[in-house]
Order: C-alpha cells, then structure tokens, then sequence
C-alpha cells in the first residue's frame, strides 16, 4: 500500500520535472534565437547546491549578482535541491541532466570522481587564480588519483567546544582544556536526567579525530580498520561517560534533533559542534549566553575535524567555459569575500580569511585555530559504506547493549564483506 | 468470400489494437519495460554514472545476497513486521467493521472518524508520530501519567521497528475496516435471524456466520496486506533519516534496496536483484495464502 502511494508521488513529480525541464528547454531556446542576432551570446549556467539558512542564500544571491554584473553575457541559474541532494545529482547526471556546476561535500567526492562523472581543472586554472592561497588539506580533499584538481573548496567548517557559561559559573569549573578534564568537568554539570554535561553524537563523522587520537586507524587501503585495539580504547571513554558516568548523552535521548539544539534547550552544558551553530544559537536562542574553545587535547595533541564543500564541473557540461568561470570567481579572492562575509562558513582562502579577521572573532577563532590541525572528513571512495556500518554498530555500544570491541568487530567485517562484494 | 472475412477481421484487430494503443504504450512504457529492465540489471554489474557500463556476470548478484549480513537483518525484520502487523490489523479491522455495523447510536460519525488516519498521506503521519514518539512528546507523557514505563520510541533499537508497527497498524486497519464494512451488508439476514431461534448468542453468530461469510474478504485483505507490509519502505525511512537505524533496527528489504541503488555508486545491480528476490518472495506468500484460505473456503 505504502509503495503504491510512493510510486504514484514519484510518478507525479517525474511528470512535472518533465514538463519542468520542457519548460526550461524552451525558454533557452527562445533565449538563444533572441541573442543570435548579436556578436555575444548569452549563455546560462545552471548551478545546483542545498538551499540555507535565509542569510546563506542571500549572500549567494548577491554574489552571483556580482558575477553576471562582471560576466553580462553569462546568466546564472540557480536551483536549489532541498532534500536528498546527493541521490538527485546522481540521478540528474547518469540521466545526462546534471547541473552545469554544481557542490560536493568532500565526504562523496573519492567515489564521485573515480567515476569520471567530474571535469578536471587544472586546464582552466591560471596564474591569477592562485591555487597557493588555499587551504591545502581542504583542496586535497578534491584532487583524483590521478592527481588532478576536480573542485575547488567553497568554504569549510571545523568543530570547536560549546560551553555554556551560566552552568560552568553555577557548578563552579572551569572549561577543560585536555579530554580527561572533559570528563571531570561533564560529570559536575550533569543534573540527573535534566542536564547532562556533555552532549555527543554518537556517529563516525562527529568522532572520527577521537578514534584516530591513539594511533589508531579508521580505514586502512581503502577499507574499514576501526576494530583495531587503539581505535576502541580511544572510544571507549565516550562510552562509559554515557553508560558509567551518565554525563553524556545522545540528542534524541533528551527529544532534541541534533546537538545545536540539545544545548540551546539547556539540555546539555558542553557540545562539540561546528560554526553553523553560532548563528543557529544566536537566533534561536537569543538569552543564551555560550562560549566557544577549541576541543580539549587528547594525549596532549590538539585534534578536530573539518568538512569542506567544492563546486565542481559537470564532465557532460556544454558550457564549460562559462561554467569555469563561474567556480573561478565564486571560489576566487573577490566572490569568496562576499560569500563568507558573515561568518557562516569560513573561507578556504588564506588572504580572505586574514582580510575577514575571523582569528580575532571571540567565538570563531577557535574554529579558525582548528582548520591548520584539523581532519578533512573525506577517506577513500568506501567512507560511506564504512561509517554507515561504524554507526549502526557504534549506537549499540553506546546504549550497552553489547561491548564496544565487539560491536565494532562486527561493524568491520560488514563493512568489509560490502566493499569486497563490490 | 473466405477472404473478405479475415480482411475484416484484420482491420477490427486493427481497430481494437488502435483504441488500446494509448494504454499499451503507457503500460509498455512504464509498467513492463521498467520490470524488464529491472531483470536485466539484476544479471548485471552496473554503472550508470561518467562511463557507463553493464558487465554480465550471471548470477553472482543473488549469490550476494547470500553473504550479505545487512540483507539478512533487513528481510528479518520484514518478515518480523509482516508477521505482526498482518494479523493485527485484520483483526482490528474486521472488529471495528463488526461494532460498526451493530446498529450503534452514531455510526456514521464513528465510521468517518475512524477513517480519517487513511486520508492523510502516510509521509506527513509519519512525522507526526514522530513528534508524538518524541523523549518529550505526547505518547511519553501519557505513558507517564497513567503509570506506564516510558520509551526512547526513535532512538531505541528494540523499540523502533514496534513504534512503526503501531503507527502502521493504526493508519492501514481503517482502510480495510471499510472493505469489511462493504462486505458485512452483504451478509443475510435470514442466517441472523436463523441462529437467533436457534439460541445463539452475540458471539456466536458472529464467530460461527460473520466471520466464515467474510473469508473471501478476509482473503483479499490479508494479501493486500501482505504485499503492502513487505514494501515497508517510507515509514521505516523517515524514522531513520534514511539509514535503517538505530542498529540496522529499522532496515526493511526495500530500504536497503534504495540505499543499494541510490547512496552507494556502482551496486544498482545488486539493487535490482534484491528487488527480484523480493518480488518472488511476496509472489510465494501471496500463493501460499492463497493456497491456505481455499481449503479452508466454504465455498
């Protein structure tokens, strides 16, 4: 019955995106008949990304509005793919509908790019673009085995410590700066079931830096090694602080979504999460007073992860130059300014980010400290079939149901056996 | 003359062919096409996004299926699901169809009211049982306040897969309820009547004439139930943002199909061999019962 009603919705919305797509086709052509007559031709890029926050998509407005002030002869079209983003690009590109330019997470892109699904490039780029300026590991994250350049980082995110002041001032500590002081501290600001001290979410991309604190590997040629001893004793204390000290606890246990929330409902007095709390916080929870730090050393050694978005070339793209374009100035000095402008990602570029002064931002720096340590969430073409099954395994750990090295154990050879079957 | 007729008879063929031809092209296009290829995949070793390529490799697919853990979670927790939720939400269907066709005070209000979960679309209830299965929400609270353990309904994984069958068996009974209802003015009055002289009592005449007139129905019910629990797809996957979780808890056969086909690059194939797999599963089940309520027909 579900499944009827589930092939009747994408049967319609097949529909409309045809007549949507026919609908475009058409209004190309009559573009192209109306500027054939002149010496330029107005060409129109479609660029795809995730829609954000009202602000997000207005500095993106406004910097594509730069752009085709710069470039008249290029229009821009912009689509925003709400939900699912991943499973509608693929899909667009094996139907040869794909998005001329378009974001990738760093965490999809080893896969997408062994494809050849992607434009290299290298050839495009000159000297006045300045590769140098970038990040390096944000713009390794996008380079093919074969050593090419597939997309340039937009921006990135690290994660830093969230405290909350009022509960640190009451319950008289101060904020932890190595990971046993962590626990400590989570266990004096936790208040039964009402406030837990330390709010975690129990899954590979929030805890990645902590399994490989010890030496560790998570993936190892390309397949899962997280079972490994090292890997398991440097979760371990995530676990017992949920199941032994009861200082921490997962979002959905206190009937929060994600740990933003969990910690502006005042539900937990630490998170770690990453610069898109800030403005979250700020405007949800306006009489919230929270301060941020860099995530606390383990074995003395500083740690945190980064996650980066590119834009990327569509390799079937008929409009590659003006689709180049495109990337060079949203990922150049001048379009990168105005996108990171306010602080919701931060910019991939050393000379914006000096020029934007984020290191002196009282609750950015520490984000910004992150990115010269920090691991890019990005491992081999197999991540996600890895952490898929990691998470499965992981949560039963963390509730008790079984032993973490066991659980994991049996996480690894899943995820083995899936990637062998390949 | 002979050959006349069959020129005749060749253009009403035509004819008839040419006022189908609209329904054969839709059904061709949509329907059997997509099965067709679906088969054809599933022989395959697919890649469908830069170079596209299909690689035969005969039946290493289905061999697949048999190693693959996650396949055998997912189609225990099928049969799990359909084995719980079939027989609950006949039952209740065929009860709540029985009280509503004694002849109460209200009955339409009652039937319109208990119809209502049906209408709304199974994605939107979906979230709104979410909210309500919320640590905080409507059902803890009322779990708490008559003295009832509470649960983590989303987050748990022995719990999760149960809050989807309650969800479930509450917004598909309804749908049956009115089949049954349908079914029920059917039922004689003269066999009521007949039993009344003989002395039986309300439970009897419904145990021993409402129930063996309605096995037909019953019959009908229980395989669209089936086929509809086997499908379990959007529920589990809006409860879990996609991934079977909490602990593969809430990983259906389907579910594992889209994330075979969709999620990971490369395994359409295997995709389109469980969906075969599938397909011959409830294709069995569905005989079986079939199989099962004839030799128990009165018919």
């Amino acid at each position: 019955m579900e499944m009827k009603k589930w092939l009747a919705t994408v049967g319609a919305a097949s529909v409309l995106f045809g007549s949507l797509l026919a609908g475009c086709s058409g209004g190309e052509k009559a573009e192209q008949t109306n500027g054939g007559g002149k010496a330029e031709e107005k060409v129109e890029v479609t660029l795809a990304g995730w829609g954000g926050n009202p602000t997000e998509q207005k500095l993106l407005k406004q910097t594509l509005d730069d752009f085709e002030k710069k470039y008249p002869n290029i229009k821009v079209k912009y689509e925003v793919i709400a939900d699912q983003y991943m499973d509608v690009i693929k899909t667009r590109l094996a139907g040869g509908q794909g998005p001329d330019v378009f974001y990738l997470d760093a965490f999809e892109a080893p896969a997408l790019i062994e494809t050849g699904a992607i434009e290299p490039l290298d050839k495009y780029v000159t000297d006045e673009f300045d590769i140098d300026d970038f990040e390096k590991p944000m713009l390794d994250a996008f380079k093919g085995k074969d050593g090419k350049i597939y997309g340039f980082p937009k921006d990135y995110s690290t994660l830093a410590l969230f405290y909350n002041k009022k509960m640190f001032e009451e319950a008289g500590v101060e904020v932890p700066k190595t990971w046993d002081e962590l626990r400590e501290v989570a266990k004096k600001l936790t208040k039964g079931k009402q406030v837990y001290g330390f709010g975690v979410a129990p899954e590979l991309a929030r805890l990645y830096y902590i399994a490989e604190s010890k030496g560790g590997k998570v993936v190892t040629d390309n397949k899962a090694s997280f079972a490994d001893p090292k890997v398991v004793e440097a979760l371990q204390p995530i676990v017992d602080m949920h199941l032994k000290d009861k200082s921490a606890a997962q979002p959905n246990e206190v009937g929060a979504t994600w740990g933003g929330e969990m910690f502006g409902q005042g539900k937990a007095a630490m998170v770690i999460e990453g610069n898109w709390a800030i403005p979250f916080l700020q405007e949800t929870f306006p009489n919230l007073e929270f301060g941020t730090a860099e995530i606390p050393t383990i074995n003395g050694k500083k740690t945190t992860m980064a996650y980066t978005v590119a834009y990327v070339m569509n390799k079937d793209s008929k409009k590659k130059e003006a689709a180049w374009k495109l990337i060079e100035y949203l990922t150049g000095k001048e379009g990168m300014k105005t996108w990171t402008s306010k602080g919701y990602a931060l910019p991939t570029r050393k000379s914006v980010a000096a020029a934007l002064g984020f290191d002196k931002d009282p609750l950015r720096a520490p984000l910004v400290a992150g990115a010269s340590y920090a691991t890019v969430w990005q491992n081999g073409t197999n991540l996600p079939i890895i952490t898929n099954n990691f998470n499965n395994q992981f949560v039963s750990a963390f509730l008790g149901e079984r032993p973490l090295a066991e659980a994991l154990k049996e996480a690894q050879k899943t995820a083995n056996s899936e990637i062998e079957s390949k | 003359m002979k050959r006349m007729a069959t020129k005749r008879m060749w253009r009403e063929v035509g004819t008839s062919y040419l006022f189908l031809s609209p329904t054969l092209f839709v059904l061709l296009l949509f329907i059997i096409g997509p099965i067709l290829f679906a088969i054809f995949l599933a022989f395959h070793k697919v890649q469908l996004l830069g170079t596209t390529s299909f690689e035969f490799v005969g039946l290493d697919n289905f061999q697949r299926i048999a190693d693959d853990t996650r396949a055998k979670i997912a189609l225990w927790n099928t049969l799990k699901y359909v084995v719980i939720v079939v027989p609950c939400q006949t039952i209740l269907a065929l009860v709540l169809a029985a009280t509503l066709n004694a002849g109460l005070k209200g009955q339409k209000f009652f039937r319109i009211v208990y119809f209502l979960p049906t209408l709304t679309s199974s994605a939107v209830l979906t979230l709104i049982f979410m909210w309500m299965y919320n640590q905080n929400g409507l059902i803890n609270h009322v779990l708490k306040a008559v003295g009832l353990p509470t649960y983590n309904w989303i987050g748990d994984p022995d719990v999760a897969l149960n809050a989807i069958m309650i969800m479930n068996i509450w917004a598909t009974a309804p749908y049956f309820m009115v089949i049954y209802l349908a079914a029920l003015q059917d039922v004689p009055d003269s066999l009521y009547e007949a039993a009344e002289l003989d002395g039986a009592s309300a439970w009897q005449k419904f145990w021993h004439i409402t129930v063996p007139y309605l096995r037909p129905v019953t019959s009908f019910v229980v395989v669209m139930g089936l086929i509809g629990t086997f499908q379990l797809f959007d529920q589990s996957y809006i409860f879990s943002g996609g991934s079977g979780g909490p602990n593969n808890s809430t990983l259906t056969v389907v579910l594992l199909i889209y994330q075979y086909a969709f999620k990971t690059l490369g395994t359409m194939g295997y995709a389109a061999a469980l969906a075969f797999a599938l397909a011959i599963l409830i294709f069995i089940a569905t005989l079986l019962q079939r199989k099962l309520s004839k030799e128990e027909s009165l018919y």
